[in-house]
């Protein structure tokens, strides 16, 4: 229990000094109250990304101990406060001492069993402890727990730091631009605690001080705004993480390489970025942009697989529409890359200086997908060319075999399939009669179709139910076809996608994921799309141009979404520049850009050089900046000095205690002609000097006017000295 | 006039603890390559270096003179007084420490501030300030800054005087037995007008807060009190040399209280009978430092 005794383990000094000592190091109820606020200002940020009872019983605590400190002060003010209950605590006050310190009366180990105790809930909750995410929940309550009891300038420093270090993990979860305002006021909040526990004045803490506080830490931080960013721009990142890292990622949405139609997928309901993408030139319509994922091969019967990936896959080359774009691909947890059908150049991954570790791409499947070494667990761009075709070469006998294997089950299928295969023996006749077949029997696209049996969910979803949405029509068209022995697979992926008119880039969402098929004809894998038969608009309006009227649909799959879809768009496309110029400003763009200022052909010793100049520059350049700042008093300064010396010379000199009110006073008893200039002297001075109230540039820029027209006003010395 | 040219600075622990953790979360967003970690450890990091410069200008520029250095008896407390000035800008918590006694001050610009370094002293003797230290750590303790200044300011420690002296010597003098036996301070006779070099003890405190004017109070006896010698070789052979300074000191007092004229022997050197305070204090000083004959 070394962490426990560290955490809440009495101060020694104040353990076993007398009370001067302790009360020394005691933290005063403002210092406790400005802690407080800088936890809250932490946590706030952080807590929507926790489990809730871990939200708010982290934030419940901090207040907890707000309202006792609300209680301390009515104790205070009933004259039971800690001084004179310290003071006078062999004479009773003993209670009154009890009550308000509460912090000094929990003894550690109740605070430690309880921070245990939540290690454990912590741990039933997320199912394992030593991880990135169960880690930040407990040091999340932990910040709490730690300042029920906080006594001590030691305790106030403990909490400092580790409010700080909850300034970065909901970076974890969330890099976005608001992600990044949001730890702002905590970043102020932060220098206030620390000039609370500088100073120990004991002030009530009003929203008069905290903003002066506040205030005086903006002013900080806006000094200190060249070295952050030189640093961001300079300092080096790393090739690979120093430690492994933890396989918590959050539930993976999206595509997965299996597919069971008839069980209701919530995928196509998420809102949920796939990737954007920037296309060098006009982006290409709908219905050419296939999004290619994971290729199914495998059929029990109910269920579609992938097979293992194998290398294999060809770079097409040939004629027809190339299109070079960028994705920006959000983690999904698999090691699916996404192009547009079909690349003819491999990609060029900015794999954020990982190319050896993770993230790098593994190989081109014969399936043509592009495969990554491991999963994608974070924000990932790459760049690539496609050729827009809907067809490439077969691969080999074997493979064309292992796809036109007759499906196990649905006996009704393979039978209607065996006898529309006896009418149309031509292999490109049989597909046009079986897409001819959906578009005009009957069959709906919907997103809430019935569940299918788990028997035979192609018979059903064929002969009865007759309602699906792609994956239902996929899969059965793909069964028709293996059935009459010709090979067939099916295409997971995105289809479509949405162009936001602010920033002409692309988005894919969740929603947009589709499933289609393809088939070798004529010696080539050509795509097939059932459900365009079925619904032509999805392909070409995207979902909310399929379902029917009634059909509940995403949000941002509306075409209708009015300003609310509009403001979305525009947030998104704030939010894509600040992904690509801040977020993923990573080793490859920072090499890039140090490229581009020539400051690669330095050694390091150079740089280091270069970077002690820079530093010292810029303590010399705030240092001006406070010179600056005081010019003005100096000049008023040496206006009065002047204006004294002038008296002094006149026989008036200025008495070492006297000030510039009574200075002027006294000369305008001497020499009563010159009292309006003597007066102005006097108190343009004194309010320059002293006043609060001249705090405007444009106020001090007039008192300091007026100070120099009223000395210029005075006669010489010599003349000055000879009147009375 | 100082000026500051020599500033060090040093993280405090705070500092370091702060830093320490600026650094972990530095490690962490490498790590996990957060941007957006990064930029806001590099802003914290920015504060940590501003507030650098502003713990530094809060010193940078001070000017500290040295005023007094007051004398006082062993056991009790020698006050140094220093004088601050602000110069052009405020300065916030400067700490000025010495001899290991610190005191915390304020100055807004353009004022001067007077401090008071009160030094207890175990010892007779010459006491010198030493070296000062001026530190701070505004604005947020994160950095201390800290100069050493040198003045040549010493206060004396005078002995120690013996708690309960033996009466004052008889003195050569004939009216003198006659003069102890009734001049017990404690026979207050009246007001005379206040002359310069009366005690301060004297004065009519209560007469000048009613604004009455200046005056001394005469004891009964006072005038008559004759000159008491006080004498090193006259003392008992058993005391020590301590014993001997103590008790002497204590005589000077008691001579002082009784308004008496005193004049001092000791082995290296001798005081005339007088009994102002610059005779006083040179005795005395004579006493803090024997056996030096300065003075």
């Amino acid at each position: 229990m070394t962490i426990a005794a560290t955490l809440f383990g009495r101060d020694r000094a104040s353990a076993t000094l007398g009370a001067t000592a302790a009360h020394a190091d005691r933290l005063v109820p403002v210092q406790v109250a400005s802690l407080g606020i800088l936890l809250v200002a932490a946590q706030l940020p952080q807590a929507v990304y926790l489990p809730l009872w871990v939200g708010v019983l982290g934030v419940g605590l901090v207040l907890l101990r707000f309202a006792l400190l609300r209680r301390e002060r009515a104790l205070r003010i009933r004259g039971e406060g800690p001084t004179r209950a310290a003071n006078s605590a062999p004479l009773g006050g003993s209670e009154a001492a009890k009550r308000q310190a509460w912090g000094n009366h929990i003894p550690p180990w109740v605070l430690a069993a309880i921070a245990v105790a939540i290690a454990f809930l912590i741990r039933r909750q997320f199912g394992y402890f030593v991880g990135r995410d169960p880690c930040v929940a407990f040091l999340f309550v932990l910040l709490g727990i730690k300042f029920l009891e906080v006594r001590t300038l030691r305790d106030g420093t403990l909490l400092v730091c580790l409010a700080i270090f909850l300034l970065i993990t909901p970076f974890f979860y969330n890099q976005s631009l608001l992600a990044g305002l949001a730890a702002l006021p905590a970043v102020l909040a932060t220098g206030g605690a620390l000039e609370a526990l500088a100073a120990r004045d004991g002030q009530p803490l009003t929203a008069r001080s905290v903003r002066r506080a506040w205030l005086r830490t903006a002013t900080m931080i806006a000094q200190g705004l060249p070295i952050a960013a030189a640093l961001f721009l300079l300092f080096p990142r790393l090739a690979s993480p120093l430690w492994g890292l933890p396989a918590d990622h959050a539930a993976a949405t999206g595509l997965s390489d299996r597919m069971s139609p008839g069980s209701i997928s919530e995928l196509s309901l998420s809102d949920a970025v796939a990737f954007r993408v920037d296309f060098d030139g006009a982006p290409p319509p709908s219905r050419l942009r296939y999004w290619r994922g994971p290729v199914l091969s495998l059929f029990n019967g109910r269920e579609w697989r992938a097979l293992p990936p194998r290398a294999g896959g060809r770079l097409l080359e040939g004629e027809g529409r190339t299109v070079r774009y960028t994705v920006t691909l959000e983690p999904n947890d698999h090691p699916w890359l996404f192009a547009l059908d079909f690349p003819s150049a491999l990609p060029e991954i900015d794999t954020d200086g990982m190319r050896n570790a993770a993230g790098g791409l593994a190989g081109f499947s014969r399936e043509q997908q592009l495969i990554t070494r491991s999963p994608v667990t974070r924000r990932l761009r790459y760049t690539l060319t496609s050729l827009l075709v809907d067809r490439y070469p077969a691969a080999s006998a074997f493979e064309m075999q292992q796809n036109a294997r007759t499906p196990i089950g649905n006996p009704r299928t393979i039978d209607f399939a065996r006898s529309l295969r006896e009418r149309y023996p031509d292999d490109r006749r049989y597909i046009g009669a079986v897409l001819q077949w959906f578009h005009s029997e009957p069959f709906f696209y919907t997103l809430a179709p019935p569940l299918l049996e788990e028997g035979q969910p192609v018979d059903e979803f064929l002969f009865d139910t007759r309602r699906g949405f792609c994956e239902h029509f996929a899969s059965a068209f793909v069964v028709l076809l293996r059935a009459a022995g010709i090979p067939a697979r099916v295409v997971t992926g995105y289809q479509g996608g949405e162009i936001n008119p602010r920033g002409g880039y692309l988005i894919v969402r969740q929603s947009d994921a589709h499933a289609w098929a393809e088939a070798v004809v004529d010696g080539r894998w050509q795509r097939f799309d059932p459900t365009a038969a079925v619904a032509p608009s999805r392909i070409e309006r995207g979902l909310f141009g399929a379902v029917p009227a009634g059909d509940p649909v995403p949000l941002f799959a509306r075409e209708d979404g009015g300003w609310l879809k509009s403001a979305q768009l525009m947030i998104d496309a704030i939010n894509h520049q600040w992904q690509r110029n801040v977020i993923e400003f990573n080793r490859d763009r920072q090499r890039a850009l140090w490229r581009e200022w020539k400051l690669d052909r330095f050694a390091p010793w150079q740089m280091v050089v270069a970077v002690a100049a820079g530093v010292t520059a810029w303590g010399l350049a705030v240092l001006a900046w406070f010179a600056a700042r005081r010019k003005r008093r100096e000049r008023a300064l040496t206006l009065w000095e002047e204006a004294c010396r002038r008296l002094a010379r006149s026989g008036l000199p200025r008495m070492e205690h006297e000030g510039p009110l009574a200075f002027a006073d006294r000369a305008s008893r001497r020499w009563p002609q010159f009292e309006i200039a003597f007066r102005a002297i006097g108190e343009s001075f004194a309010m320059l000097r002293y006043g609060d109230l001249a705090k405007r540039d444009s106020e001090r820029a007039a008192l300091l006017a007026t100070l120099e027209r009223a000395i210029e006003a005075l006669p010489r010395p010599s003349k000055l000295r000879a009147m009375t | 006039m100082l000026h500051h040219s020599r500033i060090y600075i040093l993280p405090t622990r705070r500092g370091l603890a702060v830093i320490a953790t600026l650094f972990l979360m530095l490690l962490t967003s490498l790590n996990y390559a957060l941007s957006l970690g990064l930029a806001v450890t590099f802003l914290l990091g920015g504060l940590v270096a501003a507030t650098l410069l502003h713990t530094f200008r809060n010193l940078a520029g001070i000017e500290i003179k040295p005023l007094a250095a007051s004398d006082a008896f062993a056991g009790s407390d020698i006050v140094f007084s220093l004088s601050l000035a602000a110069g052009s800008i405020d300065r916030r918590s400067v700490a000025i420490s010495a001899n290991g006694v610190t005191t915390t001050s304020a100055v807004t610009a353009g004022q001067l501030a007077t401090v008071a370094l009160a030094v207890p002293v175990p010892a007779r003797g010459r006491i010198a300030l030493g070296r000062v230290t001026l530190s701070s750590t505004y604005p947020l303790a994160l950095w201390r800054g800290f100069a050493y200044v040198h003045f040549p300011l010493a206060g004396i420690a005078y002995p120690a005087p013996e708690p309960s002296p033996p009466p004052l010597p008889a003195g050569d003098y004939g009216f003198d037995a006659r003069a102890q036996g009734r001049g017990d301070e404690n026979d207050l006779a009246g007001l005379r007008d206040y002359q310069r070099g009366d005690p301060l003890q004297r004065v009519a405190w209560k007469a000048v807060a009613r604004g009455a004017g200046w005056f001394s109070k005469a004891f009964e006896g006072t005038a008559s009190g004759g000159p008491v010698a006080l004498e090193w070789s006259k003392l008992p052979r058993e005391l020590d040399t301590e014993a001997r300074l103590s008790r002497l000191t204590a005589w000077v007092l008691a001579a002082e209280r009784a308004a008496r004229p005193f004049a001092l022997a000791l082995p290296a050197s001798a005081f005339a009978a007088a009994s102002d305070s610059e005779h006083r204090r040179r005795v005395l000083t004579a006493l803090a430092l024997y056996p030096e004959s300065a003075g």
